[in-house]
């Protein structure tokens, strides 16, 4: 594919947003108006400036990434305008800002190659674990960076400088960084790792010094989910941190006992917190408590039934029934109204995207830009999973957003940034 | 390192094949039910705001209506002009609730099908009719209403029937609720108040609270003596002070601790018309449980009895219960022990005796209608089964007619007409009886056969019997309508 098919896919992904708000438009009775223009200029800068800027800076990028999550944007866009036309000007604020670093990443790192991301990797992960840590910040001190609880998950900082009040999601940042900090140190210590000279009994394990990032990481995502109350983003960390050992050494026995302590962890978990049980009961039954705990999850169920086949079209279902449907059940909306046939072709499309992530990781021949494709197309693959899961209860919910499609500035800005540093690797695997 | 990468990748792609599964079983499979679901806020918007049918009463009185609403002409609002006075039949159609009642056994006819879906579309194309339907009650509302003053304040029900056609003329549970209530702003807050009652205003007592009978059980075992050529109308019973129930030192006494007749002799005329327990007991012992047990599933008890909105059924226990406990018998035979019915039981009961021994099948609706006034369907009578032989119900409907003329019922007479009746005053071990009183009129062409209940002695308490509680309040209703239709 040339980029200039790359090109058209990005303007059609714009033109597809426009024409999707102009059909809701239409289904409220309000006519075409400027928000039609805006959304397609808004796409059309947005997209057009990222593919610019690969052509620029990483001329041999793969033209199957931007495209894939230019549809995914568009498609996540028009259901947030369709459900809060506030919350979408916000967004398409987002877009801009969110391409604009994704950018910066490119100008950044366009002569020096991805290189220095493996060099400072200490910096990394203590930047990982600081922001981690940064909603832990008391909520009522002085400085004016401040931690915030949210739908009972402490998962916020807010910045408040005079009339400026900005909210941010650190999490979502800390996962590419984690992500970094493991390619990195696992590229070097992959083949120590693997060695397992330690004998226990009959089995023979690693250095124990060795073992220490699999602490970390299991310590880490423990103090996401005891202090933030955040079955998600701890799973998520969890997983891309034995995703990434598993990948760096082919040992299975790191996923046979990260699946232990995960489980031994969602156990007590269980028992010690009665949120986790009530998360848990809604998803088994959510109408044995209609009304409370299985209120959210139930209504999700309705509006996928609802969507039937071919879904009610853009405007016309009732997807504002859905508590957090900008955010975390904006694949609700998506199910209600384009039915089925939408509801494949988004879950076919992530398929795609985590497809190319994967394609670009094999295809390396440097450890460290193959882990770290590996573990960020594994990171957007397995959030898209739960996240879809959840509200599809396949698995019980956790809160976390849908990539791309989601209303929120920080998942936004995430994921354009894993767009850029796998258009990064792919470039530096042609040269 | 590819290969372990592979790996998750293809985990990954497992995960989302069980994805695309999972949706497919949301929207196609189980999408149906979701769709219709009556918690989706999709259908209970759907269904508010849209046009329903009418319910009327035989004499055409409006008792559920749609109304274009003032403000928006696009939307009706439903309302129920009689509230209280038909509150467990028509039910409501509740944006918080969904349907009750009748509301919700004829939804699909009262409802309007216009909801411009590709189907309906189609069927008008074709020549479909999707304006509402409306549906016609048998009951007589001018009936409904005295049935519904005669018992005032008191916790009870009133059950009464066309008997040669089963129609429902009256039908009637008291503590009631207004039904608009659950439309309001307010239906929630409402709905909370009613359920906290503990009168259970929601509880429809005509059909869905079983109650011991009574007495007025005597009139199946008096039929199942006859049937089964052990007693006759002149058959004579020894008529003592108590009957002592074999194997223990209970024994079973007549209302008044008094003897029945002459003390000597009683003949079963006499002790029918004067309801006495020692001489059903000891008929209850002569019959066996087999005899009784077969006797009431004839009369309906056991039985799931169709009607148009559910009922309880009324129970006879199995005879195998009463194998080692003959005391159990004798008090079963008096309608005590564990003998439950409903009132629609007991007012079938009376039915079956006025028909000849034959019941009919109750019924409520008569027909449905177009917005034409047409007639979409029309109810026939229908046979449910033969309870007792012509011949039994006759000497039967002597018996009663003499309770009514000079026995426990004398205060349901009516003047110049010919009631039967039989009174039933039902111990509960615990507080008042529940007191009965079933019957039929005119003796000679019964065009009414009713069952009264009222609960824990109503306002009368530990004094009540069902002939001086029930048999007036059966009274003023049998009054009315005899006067008006002969």
């Amino acid at each position: 594919m040339t980029r200039s098919a790359e090109a058209a896919l990005l303007l059609g992904a714009a033109t597809i947003a426009a024409f999707g708000v102009a059909l809701v438009n239409l289904a409220r009775g309000d006519g075409i108006d400027a928000q039609v223009a805006l959304t397609f200029v808004v796409m059309a800068a947005s997209f057009g400036g990222f593919h610019i800027a690969v052509r620029q800076w990483s001329p041999d990028a793969s033209p199957y990434l931007l495209p894939l999550a230019a549809i995914l944007t568009a498609i996540g866009f028009v259901e947030v305008y369709r459900l809060n036309r506030a919350l979408a000007s916000l967004q398409r604020w987002w877009l801009l800002i969110a391409t604009l670093l994704a950018v910066s990443l490119l100008l950044a790192v366009r002569r020096s190659g991805l290189a220095p991301l493996r060099r400072y990797r200490y910096v990394f992960l203590l930047a990982g674990l600081l922001l981690l840590l940064l909603p832990l910040l008391p909520a009522d001190w002085a400085f004016p960076l401040r931690g915030f609880e949210q739908n009972g998950s402490r998962l916020w900082i807010r910045l408040e400088a005079g009339p400026l009040r900005l909210q941010f999601q650190p999490g979502e940042i800390a996962k590419l960084v984690l992500a970094t900090f493991l390619a990195s140190y696992l590229s070097e210590r992959q083949a120590v790792l693997a060695a397992q000279t330690q004998p226990l009994g009959r089995y023979r394990l690693p250095e124990l010094r060795q073992l220490a990032p699999l602490v970390i990481a299991w310590a880490a995502s423990f103090v996401v989910l005891v202090y933030q109350r955040d079955l998600g983003a701890s799973l998520l960390l969890f997983s891309l941190f034995i995703a990434m050992l598993y990948a760096a050494t082919g040992r299975p026995v790191y996923l046979a006992t990260g699946g232990f302590l995960f489980g031994a962890g969602a156990v007590a978990t269980w028992m010690v917190f009665p949120h986790v049980q009530r998360r848990v009961s809604a998803w088994l039954d959510p109408f044995a408590d209609f009304l409370d705990t299985g209120y959210q999850v139930a209504q999700s169920l309705f509006a996928f039934g609802s969507g039937s086949l071919s879904g009610s079209g853009l405007g016309l279902g009732s997807p504002d029934r859905i508590p957090n449907a900008p955010t975390d059940f904006i694949f609700a909306a998506v199910g209600e109204e384009l039915g089925l046939a939408g509801s494949v072709a988004v879950i076919a499309t992530y398929g795609l995207l985590v497809a190319v992530g994967f394609g670009i990781s094999l295809r390396s021949r440097d450890t460290f830009r193959k882990l770290l494709a590996g573990g960020l197309s594994f990171v957007l693959g397995l959030q898209t999973f739960l996240i879809i899961g959840g509200v599809t209860r396949l698995l019980p919910l956790t809160g976390i957003t849908l990539p791309f499609m989601s209303y929120g500035g920080s998942s936004l800005l995430a994921n354009f940034l894993l767009l850029a540093l796998l258009a990064r690797v792919s470039h530096e695997e042609r040269t | 390192m590819n290969q372990p990468i592979r790996r998750l990748a293809a985990a990954l792609f497992v995960a989302f094949a069980l994805l695309i599964l999972d949706v497919t079983y949301l929207q196609v499979v189980a999408g149906p039910r979701y769709r219709a679901d009556d918690r989706n806020p999709r259908v209970v918007a759907s269904r508010t705001g849209k046009e329903r049918g009418l319910i009327l009463s035989a004499d055409e009185q409006v008792l559920a209506q749609s109304n274009a609403d003032p403000n928006n002409l696009q939307r009706f609002n439903r309302s129920y002009p009689e509230a209280e006075l038909y509150a467990h039949l028509v039910g409501f159609s509740s944006v918080n609730f969904g349907d009750d009642g009748l509301e919700l056994v004829y939804a699909d006819d009262l409802r309007s099908k216009r909801d411009l879906t590709l189907s309906d579309l189609l069927s008008a194309l074709l020549g479909g009719d999707l304006r509402p339907k409306s549906i016609q009650l048998t009951i007589n509302h001018g009936l409904q209403q005295i049935a519904y003053e005669a018992l005032g304040n008191q916790r009870g029900s009133v059950v009464a029937f066309r008997p040669d056609t089963g129609e429902v003329l009256a039908m009637v549970s008291r503590p009631s609720f207004d039904p608009n209530v659950f439309l309001g702003s307010q239906a929630i807050a409402a709905r909370e108040d009613l359920l906290a009652d503990p009168d259970e205003p929601l509880a429809n007592r005509s059909t869905n609270r079983t109650y011991p009978p009574g007495s007025t059980f005597k009139v199946i075992v008096t039929g199942a003596a006859i049937e089964s050529g052990i007693a006759g109308s002149d058959t004579l019973f020894p008529d003592s002070l108590e009957l002592e129930l074999p194997g223990t030192i209970e024994v079973i006494q007549n209302f008044d601790r008094q003897v029945c007749g002459n003390g000597t002799e009683v003949n079963l005329q006499t002790a029918f018309r004067r309801s006495c327990n020692t001489v059903f007991g000891l008929l209850g012992l002569q019959l066996g449980a087999e005899a009784l047990a077969l006797e009431a599933e004839a009369f309906g008890f056991n039985l799931d009895t169709p009607f148009e909105i559910p009922v309880l059924n009324s129970v006879f226990p199995q005879p195998a219960d009463f194998s080692s406990d003959l005391p159990a018998l004798a008090q079963s035979a008096i309608g005590q022990r564990d003998v439950r019915a409903t009132p629609l039981e007991m007012a079938l009961v009376a039915a079956a005796i006025a028909n000849d021994g034959i019941i009919m099948e109750p019924m409520m609706v008569s027909r449905i209608f177009d917005a034409d006034g047409e007639a979409v369907s029309e109810a026939e009578p229908e046979l449910l089964q033969r309870a007792v032989s012509p011949s039994t119900a006759a000497i039967i409907s002597d018996l009663m007619e003499r309770v009514v003329a000079s026995g426990t019922g004398t205060r349901a007479t009516v003047p110049n007409v010919r009631v039967a009746g039989k009174t039933g005053t039902a111990e509960t071990g615990v507080g008042p009886p529940h007191v009965w009183f079933i019957g039929f009129a005119p003796v000679e062409q019964p065009t009414i056969a009713l069952a009264v209940l009222v609960e824990s002695g109503g306002e009368a308490g530990e004094n009540a019997t069902g002939g001086s509680v029930a048999a007036p309040i059966a009274q003023e209703i049998l009054a009315y309508w005899v006067q008006r239709n002969g």
